[in-house]
């Protein structure tokens, strides 16, 4: 059985104090208890939750859905972005499954990076890093004006801007990324073939960014 | 228009294990939540589970709404868990979405499908534009494909495709061979290279995801021969698919060959008896003790009886309704109201087994010509010969015994 492998890979630097790292974590409670009721998801999605400020730490490995116990993250630092992707692209190495000639592996992961901010280190190894593993989608998620939307461009499938950082968007974040990985996890299976199909449209605090290369 | 509206049955009253801690009380019951071990046995409070008797009803019932379709001339072209609402413990179902509804030559398709039930050559075909003469398209036979598969999930809780062996490396392109082009049979007796492995199921997968301990032929030998041309040579030709009519009557047919586990902690409760030297219980393997009756049907064709492939295995308090006593008689929609109701019933007594006659005017014995009046108690024997009436098409059952 394939699993779908998901990652959260959340900004938990200083400016995420208060109000938005609340709603990022009810945020992720609220996640997990709308996948639990999708009898498809609870079948093949794991998730794993990387939370980064000045360090990135893998707060949770890998995990199915009724194992999976929501973290408390509490804000500190700066946003080393650059590191997060490079531990991001490490963990997909060592927890993904790989097909071989005889083992049927993982489906590529869904990995969503969400930060209110501009990256404080060096992007460029990360970003190499994470480009080197294979990803169904990598979805870049700026929270409000501060958050560097070019940061998540350079190395992003698919951008997303919510208005601001507020409560309320960081809900309606986490309850479209519920969506996008309950709609993938019934679809990957598809004739279409792979997890890098359509995601639902997002709610009106959502704004897609148009990453077409001028 | 008409707004969807679905009875009570069709919502979750209990929910999840552990007063419902997935918070499902309420929700619809989509078909996939009764459609994998872990969660029907794992996840889902007991009380909403049902046995392995009520998946066999769930299957007639959703065999006969599809037959009605078909008839009318119209393919669902999405048949999938997620579009049926399963009812196990009343045996009811409900076909939602039929927003796709294929009218030949009028409303062509316009989804594919949903993965797990689009049909082989819909999967092989599908990069090919929508005008091209070689791309399958959703019709009644993808439905039929989708019927078989959904058919065989319900009953054993895996998928008949999706076994171990490797395609491609990239895990798109092989969920596109595995279902489409390469569609293998995780059960074909001549290639066993698309076999399950149970070393990778989950303890609580099992027995379902190990075929070698639960193979498909615990569905009896009717559904078993339509299996087999569904996944052997229906994947490569659509046409040798069965048909929603075989599927009901096959399943009406083996309703008839299930018996009551012994084991009051089994958790499916009923099983098709194999008449074997052994017989016992496939998913908790307690033994069939006892003796049991079966009654072999047979009606006239000209001047001699002849067999009609039907059997029935007799349980104590089990039924004996118009479509057993008359072989013109079908047990579906068409049913009459007095068609509805037992015209007798079986009883075990002291270690012996009697067949009441409650509604069979002209019931008498084959051997001795002796009549048998509605309310009189038949005994049950090795070799006995009973035939049911005098329309032409009344049954002679002969009963055998069995000792377990």
């Amino acid at each position: 059985m394939r699993r779908l492998p998901v990652y959260l890979v959340l900004d938990k630097s200083y400016s995420m104090s208060g109000e938005p790292i609340n709603a990022v974590n009810q945020g992720l409670q609220s996640l997990v208890d709308m996948l639990r009721q999708d009898p498809h998801a609870l079948e093949t999605v794991y998730l794993s939750v990387i939370e980064f400020s000045s360090e990135p730490i893998q707060t949770i490995p890998l995990t199915d859905l009724m194992t999976f116990q929501t973290p408390a993250i509490k804000p500190d630092g700066m946003t080393g972005l650059g590191a997060a992707l490079m531990l991001t692209a490490e963990r997909i190495k060592a927890e993904v499954k790989q097909t071989t000639a005889d083992t049927k592996g993982d489906w590529r992961p869904l990995v969503f990076v969400f930060t209110d901010g501009a990256a404080t280190d060096d992007m460029s190894k990360g970003i190499a890093a994470i480009k080197g593993v294979s990803l169904a989608k990598l979805i870049g998620c700026a929270a409000g004006k501060d958050a560097d939307v070019e940061d998540l461009k350079s190395f992003a499938t698919d951008v997303v801007q919510l208005d601001s950082n507020s409560a309320e968007s960081i809900r309606a974040f986490f309850a479209w990324v519920s969506a996008s990985v309950s709609m993938t996890s019934q679809n990957i299976e598809g004739g279409g073939g792979d997890a890098g199909g359509e995601l639902p449209p997002p709610p009106k605090e959502i704004q897609v960014i148009n990453l077409s290369k001028d | 228009m008409v707004a969807p509206f679905y009875q009570d049955h069709f919502f979750f009253e209990h929910g999840s294990f552990n007063n419902d801690m997935l918070k499902i009380r309420g929700k619809d019951k989509e078909g996939k939540w009764f459609a994998a071990p872990n969660n029907q046995f794992k996840f889902l409070d007991e009380r909403e589970r049902g046995n392995w008797l009520s998946y066999l009803q769930l299957c007639l019932r959703l065999s006969r709404a599809v037959r009605r379709l078909h008839a009318a001339g119209l393919a669902h072209s999405d048949l999938s868990y997620k579009n049926v609402l399963l009812s196990p413990t009343t045996g009811q179902v409900c076909i939602i979405d039929v927003d796709g509804l294929v009218v030949p030559e009028r409303f062509p398709p316009e989804v594919v499908g949903t993965p797990d039930f689009i049909a082989p050559e819909v999967v092989a075909s599908s990069h090919l534009e929508k005008t091209d003469p070689n791309r399958a398209l959703p019709s009644i036979t993808t439905d039929r494909h989708a019927l078989a598969v959904m058919i065989y999930t319900l009953l054993l809780l895996r998928h008949p495709l999706r076994g171990r062996k490797v395609h491609a490396e990239d895990p798109g392109e092989d969920e596109r061979l595995t279902m489409g082009r390469e569609a293998l049979f995780i059960e074909h007796p001549a290639d066993a290279s698309n076999r399950l492995s149970p070393a990778e199921a989950k303890p609580t997968e099992l027995p379902w995801k190990d075929p070698e301990a639960l193979p498909y032929t615990i569905t009896g030998p009717y559904l078993k021969e339509l299996f087999d041309r569904a996944f052997m040579e229906g994947l490569q030709a659509p046409r040798k698919r069965p048909s929603a009519d075989e599927w009901e009557a096959a399943l009406i047919k083996t309703v008839d060959l299930i018996q009551p586990c012994q084991n009051n902690d089994c958790a499916q409760g009923w099983y098709v008896f194999a008449n074997t030297t052994a017989p016992q219980c496939p998913f908790c393997a307690t033994p069939y003790t006892g003796e049991l009756p079966i009654l072999n049907l047979y009606s006239q064709r000209g001047d001699s009886f002849r067999p009609d492939n039907h059997r029935l295995m007799v349980y104590s308090n089990q039924s004996l309704f118009a479509w057993h006593v008359d072989r013109t008689i079908t047990p579906n929609e068409r049913l009459a109201v007095d068609q509805r109701s037992r015209v007798g019933y079986f009883v075990q007594h002291q270690g012996r087994w009697f067949l009441v006659n409650e509604r069979m005017p002209a019931l008498r014995n084959a051997q001795t010509g002796e009549d048998l009046p509605i309310g009189s108690q038949i005994e049950l024997k090795e070799g006995l010969q009973l035939i049911t009436g005098k329309d032409p098409g009344s049954r002679l059952f002969h009963v055998q015994m069995v000792n377990g």
